[in-house]
C-alpha cells in the first residue's frame, strides 16, 4: 500500500507537499468556500490551510482517522478562526443557499471517505431539527446565533440540538466502528 | 476523548462550541485547564466527528482554481526550502540546501522552463527571508524555552552527571544570568495591560543592545496550545517606525510551567530598544501584529528618559 501523502511530507519528502495540492486541494478549495463569506477570503484562507497542513503531517496518525478527516479537521479550524475574526462582516449568501445543500446519501458515493459515509449513516438516525442544526453549523458555518434567527429555534434549543446531535453521531460512529469490527477512534 | 471527560458538562459545552463556532482566548484557557483533569483525553474527538459530518456534507468537491493552485505550488515550494534551509541551519544534514534546490526542482518537474529564472530568484529570496518572515516559519522555528515544571526545579548548581567529557551546555536561565553577570545588559519588568491574559503574569526582560541578545523571562502567563495560537515578542526600536515593530520570535508556554524563559530572537538589528510587547497571535506568528492581544509590556530605561 502506498504511503499516505501526510507521511510523506513528515518524513521530508519534497515532492509529497505538491501532491498534497494535487490530492486535496479540490476538498480545501470547497471547504473554504462554503465557511467564507467571499471568494478572496476563501483565497487567503485555503494558502493558510495548506501551510497549517504541511506544518503539522507529521501529526498524523492513521489508527484516528483518515487523511481526509485530519485534512478537514485542520481546515475547519483554521475558517473558524477567520470566521471569528469577520463575525461582524455581513453574511452575503443567503439562507436559500443553505436549504438546498444536503448529506451525501450513505452508500451512494464510491468517493466518500469511510468516516463520512459513517457520518451520513449516523446522521439519518437523529431528529430532523438536529440534522439542520448540525448541517447549517458544521457544513455551512453559521454560529449559533445566526442558526436561530435562520431556523426560528431559540437559541438554548439551537445549542442543546447542536451538543446532543454531535455526540450522538459521534456515539453512533462508534458503533459502527465496533461492528465492522475495526479499531475505535 | 475519555469517558469521564465527556461526563464533564462544561468541558464538552466548550469543546462543542469550539468544533462549531470557535472559542474566545479566555475560554481556550478554560478548556486547557478541565482537560488536565483528564489525562490521556483525546481533546480531537468532537473535530474530527465534526470534520466527517462536513464531509458527509460535502456533496462534490469543487476542482481549485488553477491560479490559485499555482499559488499554493508556489508556496509548496517556498516551503520545502525554508524547511530544509533550517534543518542546515541546526546543523543536523550539511547538504541540506543543495538538496534543497534538488527537492524544488524535482517537486516543480512540471513547471514550464520559462518559469525557471523567476522561480530560482525567488528561492534565493526565501533563503534570505527565512529567518524573519514568521509566516515561513514552521515547528521547528519557535524558540525553545527553558521551562521550570513544578516540582523539578534543580538546586543552583547541581549538574546532572554526563556520559561524555563535554562540558554541559548552560541552560536557559543560567545564560540569562551570564548575560546579566556581564554589566552591559538592561533588566527591565513586566507591567501588565487590560488584556484578560495578562492577569498573574510577572516577570521580566533583560537585553543586551551591544550583544544583541537577551531573555524574557515570565510566571503566570498562560499556557497556548500551538496548534492554534502562539507568543510573539515585537521590540519597538527608537529607530524604527512605531506602527512597525521589530519581530522577536514565536514562543509556546506550556501546560503545567511555573517559569519560563526564552531567548530573544529579532529578525534585524535592533539599534536602540523601547519597549518589548508580547502579543498572542494565530500559530505560525503574523508580520504585522493587530495588536488585539497583549498580554504584557515592558519599557525600557531608553523610554523612560
Amino acid at each position: 500500500m502506498a504511503e499516505s501523502v501526510l507521511k510523506r511530507i513528515a518524513h521530508g519528502d519534497p515532492r509529497a507537499v505538491a501532491d498534497c495540492i494535487d490530492e486535496f486541494g479540490g476538498l480545501v478549495w470547497s471547504i473554504a468556500r462554503r465557511l467564507t463569506r467571499a471568494r478572496a477570503d476563501a483565497e487567503d484562507a485555503v494558502q493558510e490551510i495548506f501551510t497549517d497542513i504541511w506544518r503539522s503531517a507529521s501529526r498524523f496518525d492513521p489508527a484516528q482517522g483518515s487523511e481526509k478527516v485530519f485534512i478537514t479537521t485542520i481546515a475547519r479550524r483554521r475558517l473558524i478562526d477567520r470566521l471569528r475574526r469577520s463575525s461582524n462582516e455581513p453574511a452575503t449568501e443567503s439562507t436559500d443557499v443553505l436549504e438546498v445543500a444536503g448529506w451525501a446519501d450513505p452508500g451512494s458515493r464510491g468517493e466518500i471517505c469511510v468516516e463520512a459515509e459513517r457520518a451520513a449513516q449516523a446522521l439519518t438516525q437523529l431528529r430532523p431539527e438536529q440534522q439542520k442544526v448540525l448541517q447549517l453549523g458544521i457544513v455551512n458555518g453559521l454560529t449559533h446565533s445566526e442558526i436561530a434567527k435562520t431556523t426560528g429555534m431559540p437559541l438554548g434549543t439551537v445549542k442543546t440540538n447542536m451538543r446532543r446531535g454531535l455526540l450522538q453521531v459521534r456515539e453512533l460512529m462508534s458503533v459502527l466502528v465496533d461492528e465492522a469490527g475495526e479499531v475505535r477512534s | 476523548m475519555n469517558a469521564a471527560a465527556l461526563r464533564d458538562d462544561r468541558l464538552v459545552d466548550l469543546l462543542v462550541k469550539q468544533t462549531t463556532e470557535g472559542v474566545t482566548l479566555e475560554e481556550q484557557a478554560e478548556i486547557e485547564r478541565l482537560l488536565a483533569a483528564y489525562p490521556g483525553a483525546d481533546r480531537e474527538i468532537l473535530a474530527r466527528t465534526a470534520a466527517a459530518i462536513a464531509l458527509a456534507g460535502e456533496v462534490e468537491d469543487e476542482p481549485l482554481p488553477t491560479a490559485l493552485r499555482d499559488k499554493l505550488r508556489d508556496n509548496a515550494a517556498r516551503w520545502v526550502v525554508s524547511r530544509e534551509s533550517k534543518v542546515a541551519d541546526l546543523g543536523e544534514h550539511r547538504e541540506a540546501r543543495v538538496t534543497a534546490a534538488a527537492s524544488v526542482k524535482r517537486a516543480r518537474g512540471e513547471v514550464p522552463s520559462s518559469r525557471w529564472p523567476w522561480f530560482a530568484a525567488a528561492a534565493c529570496l526565501v533563503l534570505a527571508v527565512t529567518g524573519w518572515w514568521p509566516r515561513l516559519r514552521d515547528a521547528q522555528d519557535v524558540q525553545r524555552a527553558d521551562v521550570t515544571q513544578p516540582g523539578t526545579a534543580q538546586p543552583p548548581g547541581q549538574v546532572t552527571p554526563q556520559p561524555t567529557q563535554r562540558p554541559p551546555e548552560p541552560t536557559l536561565a543560567e545564560r540569562r544570568e551570564q548575560l546579566l553577570a556581564g554589566g552591559t545588559a538592561v533588566s527591565v519588568p513586566w507591567s501588565n495591560t487590560d488584556d484578560p491574559g495578562s492577569r498573574g503574569v510577572i516577570g521580566d526582560v533583560v537585553w543586551d543592545n551591544e550583544k544583541q541578545t537577551g531573555y524574557l523571562r515570565f510566571s503566570g502567563l498562560a499556557a497556548n496550545d500551538p496548534q492554534r495560537t502562539q507568543y510573539q515578542l515585537w521590540i519597538f526600536d527608537k529607530e524604527q517606525d512605531q506602527r512597525y515593530p521589530i519581530d522577536g520570535g514565536v514562543f509556546d508556554i506550556p501546560a503545567g510551567a511555573t517559569e519560563v524563559v526564552v531567548p530573544i530572537k529579532a529578525a534585524i538589528p535592533v539599534r536602540e530598544a523601547l519597549m518589548f510587547a508580547v502579543t498572542i497571535e494565530k500559530s505560525g506568528g503574523v508580520v504585522v501584529s493587530e495588536r488585539e492581544h497583549i498580554v504584557t509590556l515592558a519599557k525600557t530605561p531608553v523610554a523612560a528618559g
